[in-house]
């Protein structure tokens, strides 16, 4: 059949439809590795936020940092005002530190990695090689190289490219090797962004995060590679919780990707993460994100709890963050990367889609708080619900009194598959001066059924029909990211939307 | 005698007694359910979420502080056929009530001291269904206290609107209490202007029964006064309901509109248009559900503020699994004539149906340089050129106004209030 | 009529220049045509003369029958008799087309100290002359120029000139968008306009509409200056040769 004379929206080229029809099969990451691995003992206490700084060889201004967020922790309450609705989290349940045996001795090198990691990632199709490979997808030679860190459990398996990107000024290594080798710049950004107590759940990692990854980007760098950290879950009952920090200096530029997987497993998991990222004059950062956690069985059983703290701040004059997210996984996900656009003539923009289907729920969105001249924001939603999920646009768009000339954008469209799901969108704006512009528009429909019509007529069967025309709906967002990316997440999309049909 | 309405301040307990004394039975059931319903839900806080863009102090504070009388008001619709009723200070200011074919108009004081009563069907009925899923504790307190409001039962097409009109002199705190029944297949206009009190908490329940046509203009002027509206409305198959506010005047005003379109192919439209200016803080809060297939819901508000004025809206379309086929549209905009000013939104769909086409938009900005221009280089000074395109942001609001007449004496007035000011 | 000397004119935003010292004089009853590719400073000077905010004039002056007009208000130039029809008309939502119009003329009058007409003769003035220009009493009725079509905005463009009687008229680009049939409509309305008193100045990229609008002067304008002014047969050369060859001349 000829694509070209498919109707769909916004074109949806052939590689769509190859990517579509490659798939087979639900969760493709829902194996275990079977590993042999060492636990801090259930449960959360200063003994345990004590525990996990020694485990780090932390400093003493590390852990003093930690246990005043324990403390702040210990008296704030958990938010209810998403629109999700999971049983009570018993915090005492979990383990809060979980590593392979086999890191007890940090590696030298990557040669020096348990092989059962190593294969775990081949799996992913996340090769911790240093070569020019990520989910698959063989770059031409010499171009888009892919730094990896690797974050297993609790712990940073290994980091690829160190040696080349360290040539280039680049920092790239795992937080706990950061606050050991870098501390001045580790004490001067981490908190600043997103402070100890700016909520519950970002409270918790502050006290409790074990790794994660630290980018540094010297001024006037443009980031040789592409870096990426892959998260991965393996433990049983063991919360995630990882902490990532990302300095771009004056004029620098780099682009981060993120992806997440973790076991099937029948209870469900708590992620709690934060992301901090610090931009100064002129810098810009692309940050990109694949979130496919195990979003539980179609019955609600299992799956991750995601909450997550993502935040920018645009310090510099000119400087311009781009979140891009595609959100598939996790049963309940919390989830609101935010720009403050402090600098004058900054940039943020927000592009998401979120899907979720069978029982999961997924309540996310940005905030663009404009607090510079002549910033810019946009925003560029689109959720898509299907069986009985439930899945929010939640957002704000403020304009300060001195945010003078600065302009908003947002579209936010929701598409429903079935009857028995949800689509909401909840935004808040905030306007205070009247030489800024803000415009929101949002839209609520179904899948198009004379596009679904059209599709099978031409031979596709329903649920190609549908990742086609979701594919399509969800376009301008995947164009937003990274290529190896967009391919993965079109590839998603669909395999997300298994069974939301007939 | 019922203790009239302004020593009743809306935080004073609500004594039971207070509450049924002169009470026919009816009314007495209605004001003890309210009052419980009240008493559960509790006054709103600052840390509300539904209050989130307007303080409630000034609506829960036990006495009225304002010195704000307005005795004249507008003429607005004189010279149209009006059925004409009068509140002063609160109270009805007539013995014997206009008669008009077609229906019956009624005060709550001389029904409510029956022991029978159509009105038991709809008083305090709508605002209870309108406290799920938000409290609305301010118009329960409406329902258990308010002494005094017009009955209209409508049977038939009325030919003239209903016109109330309110005037109120100094420190009064008004509590009312409007019903509107509109049998099938009736139709009937209600206008209200003027100011109740110098602090009033009105509310206006509105049964539209199947085919039943309501039309519903407000003009929302006054001084220094604060005022809280709510109207709940309850409307059937194939029904209409069209409901216009204009503020350009008062301190303080807070209009929540709580609507359940309960019958298939029903059609629903709120609107609002206001012009603020200096210490002018209007919210319109809007609640829409949708619980039948094919109907259709509008909400258009403008909002053109300067000198430091404050425009919220919240609105929201809730629809309810089963609600197929729901068109729900939404527009909420602000003018903002200078930096001082400030609109706060927060514009919400939930929706739990699948084949249904909502949409919301939202926009704030400064006038548009190009049109100012335009007028401009066409000799309209400045200041002239403003106006215009002011009514030209309005616009959209008032057309929202079916009655054509009216909507030109809506226009004729904001033109006129433009250039006075 | 119109005298303009030397004006220079940037951009307030991106400090950038566009007129760089522009020199044109016109005779009350005369039809002066500019010309000259895109980008070359046409529509700016139209805007620097009927006084959009964003230019800042450096240097030079234009007088309007010798009286100093940059630094007017808009509509102080519109009263003292200066009126642009737009390349892209606004539209404005809301406003009748009828209260617009008679909002400008009134608050002309208003400005020049004259009477405002009383509402009875300006109905019977604006339906003669709508009549003119095959306005019918829809298109006076609706919002200024929502949902008209390119032709019709550009005649409600000729009756506003029509009803507010300027002394001398810019027409910016008003051939764009028009097909022949439209252009001829507007082109007739504007040479009923014309006599011996009026001036034009008609802004223009092609030939075509020239056909229609005899012009008595052609001036050709690139990179913000005047560079070459003749009769009406520079307007033939430029449409059989383009402006590559006179651009070329000139450097």
């Amino acid at each position: 059949m000829a694509m070209d004379d498919v109707q769909v929206k916004d074109g949806v080229d052939a590689e769509t439809v190859e990517a579509v029809k490659a798939l087979s099969g639900t969760y493709k990451y829902g194996w275990n590795t079977e590993i042999e691995m060492e636990y801090a003992p259930k449960g959360l206490s200063e003994d345990i936020v004590r525990l996990i700084s020694s485990k780090n060889d932390e400093p003493e201004w590390m852990l003093d940092w930690r246990l005043a967020a324990y403390r702040r922790w210990l008296e704030l309450k958990e938010p209810d005002w998403a629109m999700v609705d999971y049983p009570t989290i018993d915090f005492q349940d979990q383990y809060y530190y979980a590593r392979p045996k086999s890191m007890e001795e940090k590696p030298k090198s990557l040669d020096d990695v348990d092989p059962k990691l190593l294969e775990t990632y081949k799996k992913l199709g996340i090769p911790l090689k240093e070569q020019a490979l990520l989910a698959g997808v063989e770059a031409p030679e010499g171009e888009r190289r892919v730094a990896v860190d690797a974050v297993f459990d609790s712990v940073s398996v290994g980091t690829t490219f160190q040696a080349e990107l360290r040539k280039a000024g680049v920092i790239f290594c795992s937080i706990s090797e950061a606050i050991r080798e870098h501390p001045e710049l580790v004490r001067q950004y981490l908190g600043s962004v997103v402070p100890v107590s700016d909520n519950y759940y970002a409270t918790l990692n502050s006290a409790v995060f074990s790794d994660g990854s630290f980018v540094y980007i010297p001024p006037g760098v443009r980031c040789p590679m592409e870096l990426s950290t892959y998260f991965r879950i393996n433990a049983e009952n063991t919360g995630q919780f990882e902490r990532t920090l990302i300095i771009a200096d004056k004029e620098s530029y780099v682009s981060y990707l993120e992806g997440c997987t973790a076991p099937q497993r029948d209870v469900a998991q708590l992620h709690a993460a934060v992301v901090e990222l610090v931009l100064l004059d002129d810098a810009e950062i692309k940050y990109s994100t694949v979130q496919n956690w195990f979003p539980g069985d179609e019955n609600g059983k299992g799956g991750i709890y995601n909450f997550v703290t993502k935040r920018a701040d645009c310090r510099g004059h000119r400087s311009k963050v781009m979140w891009t997210q595609v959100e598939t996984g996790s049963a309940v996900t919390w989830k609101y990367p935010s720009c403050v656009l402090r600098g004058d003539d900054s940039q943020g923009e927000f592009y998401s889609i979120a899907i979720a289907n069978n029982m999961q729920q997924a309540d996310t969105g940005t905030k663009m708080v404009h607090l510079g001249k002549n910033t810019k924001s946009r925003i560029i939603s689109k959720g898509i619900s299907a069986g009985r999920a439930q899945n929010t646009y939640r957002g704000l768009v403020s304009m300060h009194p001195k945010a003078k000339s600065s302009r908003n954008y947002t579209q936010c469209d929701s598409l429903l598959i079935g009857d028995k799901c949800g689509a909401h969108t909840v935004p808040y704006i905030e306007v205070k001066n009247n030489s800024s512009r803000v415009e929101h528009e949002a839209t609520t429909s179904k899948v198009d059924d004379d596009q679904l019509f059209y599709c099978r007529s031409r031979g596709m069967d329903e649920e190609e029909a549908v990742a086609l025309v979701v594919n399509g709906f969800c376009k301008e967002v995947l164009q937003a990211l990274p290529m190896e990316f967009a391919m993965e997440a079109q590839a998603l999309v669909a395999i997300s939307l298994e069974g939301s049909v007939g | 005698m019922a203790a009239s309405s302004q020593t009743t301040s809306p935080t004073r307990a609500l004594r039971d007694a207070d509450l049924i004394d002169g009470s026919g039975a009816w009314a007495k059931e209605a004001r003890l359910t309210a009052s419980d319903r009240a008493q559960a839900a509790g006054l709103p806080q600052r840390r509300d979420e539904y209050w989130k863009y307007t303080r409630p102090d000034a609506f829960v504070q036990a006495d009225v502080t304002l010195q704000a009388s307005l005795r004249s008001g507008l003429n607005l619709f004189d010279q149209r056929n009006i059925i004409s009723v009068a509140f002063e200070d609160g109270k009805i200011q007539a013995a014997v009530l206009p008669n008009a074919a077609q229906c019956t108009l009624e005060s709550l004081a001389s029904a409510s001291v029956l022991d029978l009563h159509w009105a038991r069907d709809v008083y305090g009925r709508l605002e209870e269904a309108g406290q799920n899923p938000i409290k609305r504790s301010l118009a329960a307190v409406n329902t258990a206290v308010a002494r005094e409001g017009l009955l209209v039962n409508v049977t038939g097409a009325v030919e003239a609107p209903i016109h109330i009109h309110a005037t109120s002199s100094g420190q009064s705190d008004a509590i009312i209490h409007h019903v509107i029944k509109v049998a099938a297949g009736a139709e009937v206009t209600l206008i209200e202007t003027g100011q109740y009190g110098a602090r009033s908490n009105i509310v206006l329940e509105v049964d539209v029964a199947d085919a039943g046509r309501f039309h519903h203009i407000r003009v929302q002027d006054g001084n220094e006064r604060h005022m809280l509206t709510h109207i709940f409305g309850r409307i059937g198959a194939e029904a209409s309901f069209k409901s216009f506010t204009l503020t350009a005047g008062g301190q303080l005003t807070r209009n929540e509109c709580v609507l359940q379109l309960l019958g298939d192919d029903a059609s629903v439209s709120v609107a609002g248009a206001c012009l603020g200016d200096g210490g002018f803080h209007h919210d319109d809060t809007v609640f829409i559900t949708h619980d039948a297939v094919n109907c259709e819901s509008r909400q258009v508000f403008k909002k053109v503020l300067r000198n430091g004025a404050v425009g919220v809206f919240q609105g929201k379309i809730l629809v309810k699994a089963g609600a197929q086929k729901t068109d729900g549209y939404q527009i909420s905009q602000s003018l903002l004539l200078d930096d001082d000013s400030q609109f706060l939104a927060k514009p919400e769909l939930e929706i739990y149906a699948d084949d249904v086409a909502c949409s919301h938009g939202s926009t704030s900005g400064a006038i548009d340089a190009q049109a100012l221009f335009y007028l401009r280089s066409r000799g309209v000074p400045e200041a002239k050129a403003v106006d215009l395109l002011t009514l030209s942001f309005v616009a959209e609001a008032i057309e929202e106004i079916e009655d054509e007449d009216l909507a030109q004496d809506i226009l004729d007035h904001l033109t006129e209030t433009l250039s006075a000011r | 009529m119109l005298k303009i000397k030397n004006l220079h004119v940037k951009l307030e935003e991106e400090d950038k220049q566009i007129l760089k010292g522009v020199n044109l004089s016109l005779e009350p009853g005369k039809v002066h045509a500019i010309m000259g590719p895109n980008g070359s400073g046409k529509s700016t000077l139209s805007y620097v003369l009927s006084g959009k905010d964003g230019y800042e004039v450096t240097e030079g002056s234009a007088q309007l029958e010798g009286v100093d007009i940059l630094d007017m208000e808009a509509e102080e130039r519109a009263a003292a008799g200066l009126f642009l029809a737009f390349q892209y008309p606004v539209e404005i939502p809301g406003v009748g087309n009828m209260t617009f119009l008679r909002t400008a003329v009134n608050a002309q009058r208003k400005l020049r100290g004259e009477e405002e007409m009383s509402a009875g003769e300006f109905l019977k003035v604006v339906r003669a002359k709508a009549e003119d220009l095959k306005i019918d009493a829809d298109m006076l009725k609706r919002p200024v120029n929502v949902g008209f079509s390119g032709g019709e905005k550009k005649r409600n463009e000729i009756l506003q000139m029509a009803m507010l009687e300027p002394k001398m008229c810019i027409l910016d680009e008003t051939d764009s968008g028009l097909d022949v049939d439209a252009m001829k409509l507007v082109a007739q309305g504007v040479n009923a306009l014309r006599d011996d008193k009026r001036t034009f100045l008609v802004i223009t990229h092609y030939q075509r509409l020239l056909d229609h609008i005899k012009p008595d002067v052609v001036h050709i304008m690139a990179n913000g200056r005047i560079i070459k002014t003749g009769g009406p047969e520079l307007a033939l050369e430029v449409e059989n040769n383009g402006y590559a060859d006179l651009l070329e001349e000139i450097a």
